[in-house]
């Protein structure tokens, strides 16, 4: 969104759901308050001018910067995508040769991958050589859990397309213009909450799985290690995630419909194309923020899941979920093998929570109770 | 959405739809008639999903059934005794008549089984498992809730909603494993003796039955719990701030007297159409508990039919649960209706 845009609508200050512009909105400066902190005081003691009010975002992202829980949450979720982003090439750097009885030397960029099995290094501890210990047969739990997360981020980062990108379409076109779209809506979305949404995925992940292992394994990218189906694991929490995004959007689309500055840009001979362009979808962002947020959490849990129960990732590619269901045996020899991933996935699904609570908060101080 | 009433999140979000349906005065005719419309509307749809996605299962099932070398006379009326010579509506239609006799067709692997008849092994499990864990987040749940309420800002306050937002965002299977491990390393470490995984015999209760089902019921029970007890608290506090238990504490009745008889049973009604939404969340656990306990229930019954690729078995116990789950909204929309007199004020 550029400035550009911005300007087309200076009455929006006004609405309720200010808060959601993005960039700085030029508007009359007697309309906003200024709070005390921030009018700059100078070395010299004189109060400076200010140079210009803060904007209703800038007000909605200090009231998070407060929010201690979100902070922390958010720095949690960072390193959850800095991690298995970044984690792995560093990883496979460190470490000197590794004289194996069954594979001769090798060096840290091969017992340092994720697939790499080392047999006769079951179930150990951590130590140098591997940091969080390795698995039943071998394996570097860290490098296993690095490319688990790296599983998570991709398919919350697909859903979250097709989610945002369906939901906002449908709701905003639902709310602004009603009509069949809108009953359209309203049924599917009758249906699909009726539904509950994992078990469509067992089910559609259950049917098509094996079938899609083989049409998208020469897949670039995604096709290697197991991972193939996880496009469709991805479709279909999508399609179970996008009525509830639609429903939002058709909500806050039909709040801002009725307010004057759409108005205002009707009465001057604005398209309706234009103003949904211009004057609605930029005021969907806040919601669009909170329940992209909160909608990761759920992906996050789905895919882990759907993992867990042998529909999603498949062996030898790694999962958080498939990690848990491969040391579910472990529990009283090596408890530490389930606890790992569960640990790292009770994190991210918390943190994905909390910061989503403190989002919310923060856009729409009032919604506290 | 009914049941999503009270909860801020959602509130919020939908922005005033969730309060049209509030307030406009329902006739209770008018209401089960519209109610009723769309439950055919919804299991009309269910099933047709269900249906259409076993339609376009890959492979050829018939095929599979006789192995490579096949007469084609045999394969002829072997798909013509499935019924999967007939268009795709005519298909629809027997998958629905049939399922309103609860005959779900044949099995694709075991040659002819019917579907029923393997679902009906794990459903006794699932049933209790599920039956006993909306009683007991219910039964746990809502009393927490209120003494939040009631402690509400004090140290008891906060640990109570710290732990139901945990237990509320955390995953079943975590919870289950969690729950797993702690229970194993006892026995290792202290020697409790405590099964981990099966289940007695269902619907009986010698203490050794109660010991290999309390703890997945437990586990099952902690997402809605949770649900159940913020919700209780919020709705408890916004019952406790109106005007007529000012007046009740006004006139001099004792605290008890307000709590119970004029705050707690205001603070219920909205709680009742949680229902539905536990059945929802009770359904997708189901399959995570039975993994990780081992319990031999419907969910079971499902991932070994999708690693034979027995689609009408997976096909039945979608639409089992999904129509059980639509069929629990039902209620507790009745239930409303009958627990909140205002709905029938016309």
């Amino acid at each position: 969104m550029d400035t550009k845009e911005q300007k087309a609508e200076p009455a929006s200050s006004h609405m309720m759901f200010s808060d959601t512009n993005v960039a700085p909105v030029p508007v009359e400066p007697e309309l906003l308050e200024v709070p005390a902190s921030e009018v700059i005081t100078t070395v010299d003691g004189q109060p400076k001018p200010q140079k210009k009010p803060s904007t209703p975002l800038q007000d909605s992202l200090r009231r998070l910067r407060r929010d201690h829980r979100a902070m922390a949450s958010l720095v949690v979720i960072l390193l959850f995508f800095v991690i298995p982003l970044t984690g792995p090439v560093i990883y496979q750097h460190i470490g000197g040769p590794y004289h194996s009885l069954l594979n001769g030397t090798i060096g840290p960029s091969v017992y340092h991958n994720p697939f790499h099995q080392e047999l006769d290094r079951q179930d150990e501890g951590p130590s140098s050589q591997y940091w969080l210990g390795t698995d039943a047969i071998g394996r570097d739990l860290l490098a296993r859990l690095m490319q688990g997360m790296l599983v998570s981020i991709s398919v919350a980062l697909l859903v979250e397309i097709v989610d945002i990108g369906l939901g906002v379409l449908v709701g905003t076109l639902a709310g602004f213009y009603g009509g069949w779209i809108d009953q359209f809506l309203a049924r599917f979305t009758d249906i699909m909450f009726a539904f509950p949404g994992l078990l469509f995925a067992i089910m559609l992940t259950g049917i098509f799985g094996a079938a899609a292992d083989q049409a998208l394994s020469s897949l670039p990218l995604v096709g290697a290690n197991g991972n193939a189906r996880l496009v469709l694991v991805s479709l279909a929490l999508a399609f179970t995630a996008w009525p509830l995004m639609a429903r939002y959007v058709r909500g806050q689309t039909l709040q801002l419909k009725e307010h004057q500055f759409v108005e205002a840009a009707r009465t001057s001979g604005t398209s309706n194309t234009r103003i949904i362009w211009r004057h609605i979808i930029p005021n969907l962002f806040s919601i669009v923020v909170v329940a992209s947020t909160l909608n990761i959490a759920g992906t996050v849990i789905g895919e882990s899941g759907l993992s867990f129960l042998g529909l999603g990732v498949q062996p030898p590619g790694s999962s958080i979920g498939l990690m848990i269901n491969d040391a579910l045996n472990l529990t009283d020899t090596h408890p530490w093998e389930v606890l790992l991933p569960s640990i790292a996935l009770t994190l991210v699904v918390l943190a994905l929570s909390f910061l989503g609570d403190g989002l919310r908060d923060a856009f729409d101080p009032r919604s506290k109770d | 959405m009914y049941h999503e009433r009270g909860d801020g999140l959602s509130s919020y979000l939908a922005g005033n739809d969730t309060l049209e349906q509030e307030g406009e005065g329902y006739s209770m005719i008018q209401f089960l008639v519209k109610r009723f419309i769309g439950l055919i509307f919804v299991v009309i749809g269910v099933t047709f999903i269900t249906f259409i996605l076993g339609y376009f299962a890959p492979g050829d099932p018939i095929r599979t059934l006789l192995g490579e070398h096949f007469d084609p006379v045999i394969y002829a009326t072997l798909k013509h005794s499935y019924g999967l010579d007939l268009p795709w509506y005519q298909q629809y239609f027997n998958f629905l008549t049939g399922l309103l006799r609860l005959d779900f067709g044949t099995s694709f692997h075991y040659q002819g089984r019917a579907v029923w008849d393997i679902l009906s092994q794990g459903l006794p499990f699932s049933l209790e498992l599920g039956f006993w864990a909306l009683i007991i987040q219910f039964v746990i749940g809502v009393p927490l809730g209120i003494v939040s309420a009631l402690k509400a800002n004090t140290w008891i306050d906060t640990t109570n909603m710290t732990i139901a937002l945990a237990l509320f965002s955390m995953p079943t299977f975590v919870i289950a494993v969690f729950f797993q491990v702690i229970i194993v390393q006892l026995h290792v470490h202290g020697g409790l003796s405590w099964p981990v995984s099966n289940w007695g015999v269902p619907w009986h209760y010698t203490w050794t039955d109660i010991q290999f089902k309390l703890g997945p019921i437990l586990v099952l029970a902690a997402t809605g719990f949770a649900y159940l007890t913020r919700l209780a608290r919020n709705q408890m506090l916004e019952v406790l701030r109106q005007d007529y238990v000012r007046t009740a504490r006004a006139k001099g009745l004792r605290e008890p007297a307000v709590v119970y008889r004029h705050a707690f049973r205001n603070a219920m009604i909205p709680l009742v159409t949680v229902f539905g939404l536990s059945l929802g969340l009770l359904v997708a656990g189901v399959f995570f508990i039975e993994q990780v306990f081992n319990i031999p229930g419907v969910g079971q019954v499902a991932l070994v039919a999708i690693s034979d690729r027995d689609y009408p078995v997976i096909q039945a116990t979608t639409v089992l649960l999904a129509v059980g789950v639509v069929v629990g909204n039902l209620i507790s929309d009745l239930l409303y209706s009958v627990v909140d007199p205002r709905i029938k004020a016309a």
